[in-house]
């Protein structure tokens, strides 16, 4: 790897992100509705409106605006909320961590359990395992995970209720630190089974059709001919081969872990990004929706860079410059 | 040095249209150290025949009948973790088209030779690289390519890795497939050089499977013409090319150019090959067959010794005496 490929795909990055935090800037400017309305209490006099509008500097002309807004864009400072009051990044950071335990426990178990599948069920493609295995993932894949979320609520949470119906913890927590972890894991359980149920089955199909692919490849051939064991041949020969588009999707996917899951987490009332952002947007709630923006393109950009370089990494043949 | 005796060997694929009947009672010998060439037209089962003797066939194609024994051993009767084991690589190895794919492109080629060592024998890792490397030089390829992967090899670098991984497990017969049709002339000419020196180092038997009669020519020292699935002439290279006696050998030869000899215009024998799946009765060439009388529709004529023992044709027009009519084309 040299250095000028690194240096110019953090180039190319910073502009990504400079012109999204443009874009974000401009497109809150041309809605309509005049978010200082939202902030200021129709009671008010003119003098304080206006002392107002100086503090939120929006006295300034809109060049030194935008200039104000990189700056402090660049600092994480996203200000604050006109309805909490309190700095974006303090409610964003209290809401990530639920997003974070939900989105990121599936998203691993998606791809574990659909590129383990998917490689197991093209070594016995066509068997009626396979047919099987592949219908039911097909199925559940078109099911949305809100619907598989009801379903389990509704069995596990109320008929059978071993599993609680919403939150994160318990009220009040349960103490000592063993005890709060089992607790987490136990509200965790439907949510997670929900999002899983209804993410495999893309991982599942991809690494499915990708090693099947590979298994009819000439080298495949080649290790048989050379008197491979079955699982040397779809491991190291047909799975490695095909292993570079996978590790790019899983970068690529993986900013959704933290843009939340509206639906899912207003189903099972956790307080996480994707509610938060949805209710912010509704409200108007610039500052939020802005912060938020700026993130989520944060995380692209930098699952991006990384997708570029472990493709690197794991084919050959792309050479980084 | 092994010998490989093929007796009435039958395979046939399953298709949607019927049984195709790729190989269908093919019998030949390898004596050990020789080289058999196996000479004939797209799909007319040469392919099929070197897969089926390393057990490679897809899903839908199974062997029918017939047996194929290496030195005694029935390699067809093996259990696949058996013949995986003793046979593959070991005893039997092939050479495919290196040009086109035949190496992992995610994998070094060092690593893909080595592996095939690591497989067979129990030795380190060291010692299996080691030998990988000398395999490496012996095909004229430096040692120090070891950890490139295959897309830093020109066409004729990985079909000469590709037979020295072919050799790599010390094997008694080297199956050829098609070793040198994606490589220009100049290429072809160093990796069938390379092809022939190792063969007579190691006194190898090797089975070459080419639609190219200069390739078979050059390397070979027995031939099999194949025709829709059976052998229809089978003799001393020298013997079946300069006297060809089956028409359809006839018109191979005569569709092929001389660059020594006269500038005969080059003639290509009319129609196509039969599919297999519901090849023509009797004579399978009979269509296609200038001399073909009433008689080669009906009975399918059987390889015979005519004229001289170790030269045998499948064909009514061709005497006792092993004496044919010249069979013109176009």
């Amino acid at each position: 790897m040299t250095g000028t490929y690194f240096v110019r795909r953090v180039g190319y990055g910073l502009i990504t992100l400079f012109v999204v935090m443009t874009f974000n800037f401009i497109i809150f400017r041309i809605m309509p509705g005049d978010p200082v309305s939202l902030i200021l209490n129709p009671e008010f006099s003119p003098e304080v409106r206006q002392l107002l509008r100086e503090m939120y500097g929006l006295d300034q002309p809109l060049l030194t605006q935008y200039f104000l807004y990189l700056k402090s864009l660049l600092a994480f400072d996203f200000g604050h909320s006109f309805y909490s009051r309190r700095p974006v990044l303090d409610e964003l950071m209290a809401r990530l961590p639920n997003t974070l335990m939900l989105l990121g426990t599936a998203f691993a178990l998606n791809v574990v359990i659909g590129v383990a599948l998917g490689i197991k069920m093209a070594a016995r493609a066509g068997s009626r395992l396979d047919t099987g295995v592949t219908g039911v993932s097909l199925f559940l894949n078109a099911m949305p995970p809100f619907f598989i979320g009801l379903l389990l609520l509704l069995a596990f949470g109320y008929y059978w209720p071993i599993f609680p119906v919403r939150g994160t913890m318990s009220v009040p927590p349960p103490t000592g630190q063993w005890a709060i972890l089992l607790d987490r894991i136990h509200h965790l359980v439907l949510p997670v089974t929900a999002v899983t149920l209804s993410g495999f089955g893309s991982w599942y199909l991809y690494t499915r059709n990708n090693v099947l692919g590979a298994l009819g490849q000439d080298f495949v051939l080649t290790a048989r001919a050379k008197g491979l064991t079955h699982r040397e041949i779809l491991y190291r020969h047909a799975f490695r081969s095909v292993l570079p588009p996978i590790v790019t999707l899983v970068f690529l996917s993986l900013p959704g872990v933290i843009t939340g899951a509206v639906i899912t987490e207003t189903i099972f009332s956790l307080y996480g990004v994707g509610r938060y952002l949805i209710d912010a947007t509704l409200q108007q709630d610039y500052p939020v929706v802005q912060g938020c923006f700026y993130i989520i393109a944060l995380a692209v950009i930098i699952c991006n860079f990384l997708a570029d370089l472990v493709y690197g990494l794991v084919d050959p043949r792309i050479r980084l410059r | 040095m092994a010998e490989l005796v093929v007796d009435n060997l039958q395979m046939h694929y399953r298709t949607r249209e019927g049984d195709v009947r790729a190989v269908d009672g093919v019998s030949f010998t390898v004596a050990p150290g020789r080289a058999l060439g196996i000479v004939g037209e797209s799909g007319c089962g040469k392919s099929s025949l070197g897969l089926t003797l390393l057990r490679l066939l897809p899903d839908n194609g199974r062997v029918v009948g017939g047996s194929v024994r290496l030195d005694g051993d029935d390699l067809l009767a093996m259990d696949e973790e058996t013949f995986r084991r003793r046979v593959r690589w070991r005893r039997i190895s092939m050479v495919f088209q290196g040009a086109m794919g035949a190496l992992n492109p995610v994998l070094t080629v060092g690593g893909q030779i080595t592996e095939a060592i690591l497989a067979h024998e129990r030795v380190s890792l060291a010692d299996a690289e080691r030998r990988a490397r000398e395999l490496l030089e012996m095909v004229g390829i430096n040692p120090v390519r070891f950890g490139d992967y295959p897309h830093q090899f020109s066409g004729g670098m990985k079909q000469r890795a590709v037979i020295a991984m072919a050799l790599a497990c010390n094997p008694e017969l080297v199956i050829a497939d098609e070793p040198t049709t994606a490589l220009d002339v100049m290429v072809q000419a160093q990796v069938l050089e390379a092809i022939a020196g190792l063969r007579r180092q190691r006194q190898l038997s090797m089975i070459l499977v080419s639609h190219d009669l200069s390739v078979i020519a050059q390397m070979c020292d027995e031939v099999a013409v194949m025709y829709a699935g059976k052998i229809v002439e089978y003799g001393p290279v020298e013997e079946v090319f300069v006297h060809p006696k089956h028409p359809y050998t006839q018109g191979l030869t005569q569709a092929f150019p001389d660059i020594r000899g006269d500038r005969a215009p080059i003639v290509s024998i009319p129609g196509n090959p039969p599919h297999l799946a519901d090849p023509p009765t009797g004579c399978r060439f009979h269509p296609r067959c200038p001399l073909a009388g009433e008689d080669c529709a009906r009975l399918e004529p059987v390889l015979d010794a005519k004229g001289s023992p170790s030269h045998r044709v499948a064909c009514h027009r061709v005497a006792e005496d092993g004496s044919v009519a010249e069979v013109k084309f176009g």
